[in-house]
């Protein structure tokens, strides 16, 4: 199932839209958006930071890494832009409409779908095997980026997509 | 030895005649052949005596099989080396080259490895790179050929084809026509018409390659002309040699002057035809005269080297289309940049160029010019000092330079926080590795790199200047770094060498380079950054956000699948190595390292670096078993 969006993040969706209408700027409008659409322009496409959710640390992994590779971003525009794109896309945040997967039941499906597709839809997940042992650390990686998860709750979630879509 | 040095830089002596007049005195060859270096008028682009100034004996009269006269000629030309990898019909050149000492043999054992081990000794010499390989090995050759090519590094590739009265017989290693093959990666190619005519050719062919800009030549050397017998002349290179140190326009240039004296927000975009020019003290003059910023090396793609000191203040990173820092430049000065002539709309961009076919070719140039940079640069610093007074100068630089001071500053602290935030991660972070070789790594090594993901590292690291040489590759084409490192130990013995290449990069060449290190024991430290992966190049294809972005399904990338042992592959081939994992293990691992080449050995280091960016963490690809499509067990 897909959660339902925050009103802030609601009022978010329905704010960019005249100006993604207005621009084609894929980005959601907000303070800092500027500064994304030019600096990270120069180098590459727009569209799929907008595809992208992730925590705040997540982000600043980007970011950082992109400050490396040359982006012109300041020590105080580095934290705007992450305050940005975590905010308008962070967990939960102006989702894009996602494709309908079925997961099989078990312990940790719930935690799955309430979890997991705040960031991304469940077609990354369901319809490939990965190596059993490669699940925690996926698991370990989102948790580290941002997702909400006990550790507790990050083993069930591993333990049941190993079972399900491991090989 | 004073007469002797005098006598060079007045021309009345070739750097052969040089080194061996000094080595007549009791230096050591490498002595004297490292003041012949330091003597050379520009850093690389070794500058040859004018025609006016060559001895009667600059030609001679050679008679012999054709093998002989090839061989003969490059004797004359001041070639050191012949890299190859032997084939049948070159028998008449390798028989040749057992009476001539001067010319030294480096063999690889693929020709792509050939090729990148003379690209490596021409960029780090400013010599002509010459190589021969079989007929039936040029498609391999040519692989390495386009980094030559895209780069204009000198380089003579030859090969023994199909005897001329059995061409067109469809013979079992005949292409018709192969010199064809080699026409959009070449300046000039040749089929070798008769002896006779086997030193002209060889010479017209060393003539195109080392004329700047310069670039690759083939040379298909017929088996009859190889064996066959003719009396001709081999001419020394000042015979054949087209000077190509052109001064621009002077009127083009004192225009030039006033625009950036003038110039509200001027900026400088520089790139490799500085390098080759030797322009680059004139480079920094110039920046500081101006107090401008200097931008233009993008990682290693696009460039070869940096020919500006990436730790200097006034040096602000990435030229891109718009600055955000120092904001819109009025007037772009663009430096041998090829890449370098975007101005935005409203910006005077003012281009010197060494090649004028890439100058003004996509985008408007307000005023161009074709000349030597290190010239070019020189002039300009001279058209800038007539027109302002000293201390008006220095207020206008003081002005503009304290701005990009506080940002180059900041940047710099910027990265290095970042980079100490990932320092302990496990696997090694790119960025750990970029700190320990800074801190590890000789500051008069030469780094030559062939590895995509080090763009995290690159700026944690110091090069240009009186710091670390760079050598890398514009266009990126794999499998050139450890072959290329080899050949700039060859070309520059005395300095510390560091080839660092992705396990992407150790694939593509196989670990064919490792066997010509320790056949000819070179002291090179080979680091393979291996991350399973070609990692960037998975971030790219994924930041077009299609299937594979969407599904988290890294259908093309993923290396770990067999996890290459590559310290072990290097054990296979004579050279020592380790494996590294941990951050902890780095800095005993580059002592080893070091203690391995000052002993004279080359030593392999397989750092195990953590994946970064978009689908990082996946070790998913693919499924296919190909022992499952059987139906019976064979």
């Amino acid at each position: 199932m897909r959660v339902a969006l925050s009103g802030l993040v609601a009022f978010a969706v329905a704010a960019a839209t005249p100006a993604l209408a207005q621009n084609a700027n894929p980005l959601p409008a907000g303070d800092g958006r500027d500064i994304v659409a030019v600096a990270c322009s120069q180098c590459h496409y727009l569209g799929t930071i907008a595809k992208i959710r992730d925590g705040a640390a997540g982000w600043r992994m980007y970011v950082d890494n992109m400050v490396l590779r040359g982006a012109q971003l300041t020590p105080a525009e580095i934290d705007k832009v992450v305050d940005y794109l975590s905010l308008n896309l962070g967990p939960g945040a102006n989702l894009p409409p996602a494709k309908p997967v079925t997961l099989p039941d078990g312990a940790g499906k719930n935690l799955v779908e309430t979890r997991c597709e705040l960031c991304h839809d469940l077609e990354r997940v369901a319809t490939i095997e990965r190596g059993r042992a490669q699940w925690p650390a996926i698991v370990a990686n989102m948790v580290a980026r941002g997702a909400t998860a006990t550790p507790e709750e990050a083993k069930t979630i591993s333990d049941y997509l190993a079972a399900n879509f491991g090989n | 030895m004073k007469d002797l040095i005098k006598q060079y830089l007045d021309h009345g002596l070739s750097r052969r005649q040089l080194v061996s007049g000094l080595s007549a005195l009791g230096m050591s060859t490498v002595a004297a052949k490292a003041v012949a270096q330091n003597l050379s008028p520009v850093a690389q682009g070794a500058a040859p005596p004018t025609a006016a100034a060559a001895a009667p004996t600059a030609i001679r009269e050679v008679e012999g099989n054709g093998g002989r006269l090839f061989v003969e000629q490059l004797k004359s030309a001041g070639v050191e080396y012949i890299f190859f990898n032997p084939s049948t019909g070159d028998h008449p050149i390798f028989d040749a080259l057992v009476d001539v000492a001067e010319i030294k043999l480096i063999k690889g054992i693929q020709e792509g490895a050939v090729v990148a081990m003379a690209d490596g000794y021409a960029r780090a010499s400013g010599r002509t790179g010459v190589v021969v390989v079989a007929n039936i090995g040029l498609p391999n050759a040519m692989t390495q050929m386009v980094n030559t090519w895209k780069d204009q590094i000198p380089m003579l590739v030859a090969v023994a084809s199909i005897d001329q009265n059995a061409l067109g017989r469809d013979q079992w290693q005949e292409t018709d026509h192969h010199e064809l093959m080699t026409e959009p990666i070449t300046k000039w190619f040749w089929q070798v018409q008769s002896t006779a005519a086997m030193a002209e050719t060889t010479r017209r062919a060393l003539k195109f390659a080392a004329t700047p800009p310069c670039g690759p030549v083939f040379l298909s050397l017929p088996t009859n002309t190889l064996e066959e017998h003719a009396k001709t002349q081999v001419w020394e290179r000042s015979k054949f040699d087209v000077p190509m140190r052109i001064r621009p326009d002077k009127d083009d240039v004192e225009k030039a002057a006033r625009m950036l004296i003038e110039a509200q927000n001027p900026l400088i975009s520089i790139g490799d035809e500085i390098t080759w020019s030797g322009g680059q003290k004139e480079l920094i003059e110039l920046a500081e005269l101006l107090g401008a910023p200097v931008a233009g090396e993008m990682g290693n793609l696009g460039y070869w080297s940096k020919p500006f000191p990436t730790r200097h203040p006034l040096f602000i990173g990435t030229v891109l289309r718009t600055m955000r820092y120092p904001g819109k430049p009025d007037v772009l000065l663009n430096l041998g940049n090829r890449w370098g002539e975007f101005a935005a709309l409203g910006t005077k961009l003012i281009s010197i160029r060494l090649d004028p076919a890439s100058l003004a070719r996509g985008a408007p140039v307000d005023l161009g010019m074709v000349a030597d940079l290190r010239l070019a640069i020189a002039d300009l610093n001279a058209a800038v000092r007539s027109m302002a007074t000293a201390s008006t100068l220095k207020q206008i630089a003081d002005q503009r330079a304290a701005k990009v001071r506080a940002y180059s500053a900041q940047m710099a602290e910027a990265r290095l926080a970042i980079a100490r935030g990932l320092s302990d991660s496990s696997p090694v972070s790119m960025e750990r590795l970029g700190i320990e070789l800074e801190a590890n790594l000789d500051r008069d090594a030469c780094y030559v790199a062939d590895v995509d993901s080090g763009k995290t590292m690159d700026p944690l690291m110091a090069f240009g200047g009186d710091d670390k040489q760079y050598f890398g590759t514009g266009p990126n084409v794999l499998g050139w770094g450890m072959a290329a490192g080899f050949g700039v130990k060859l070309a520059r013995p005395d300095a510390p060498v560091v080839s660092v290449v992705g396990d992407g990069s150790f694939l593509f060449s196989g670990p064919q380079p490792l066997w010509s290190m320790a056949r000819y024991r070179a002291p090179v430290t080979v680091i393979v950054l291996n991350n399973h992966s070609y990692n960037n190049e998975r971030n790219r294809i994924w930041n077009s956000a299609g299937r594979q972005f969407e599904t988290a399904r890294d259908m093309t990338c993923y290396n770990g699948d067999p996890d290459v042992d590559f310290a072990k592959a290097a054990s296979a081939f004579g050279v020592e190595g380790e494996t590294v994992k941990e951050p902890s293990g780095l800095k005993d691992a580059f002592a080893r390292a070091k203690s391995a080449t000052v002993e004279g050995r080359p030593y392999l280091l397989d750092i195990h670096i953590k994946r970064e960016g978009l689908g990082a963490v996946s070790e998913w690809h693919p499924p296919y078993s190909v022992a499952d499509l059987r139906t019976r067990k064979v």
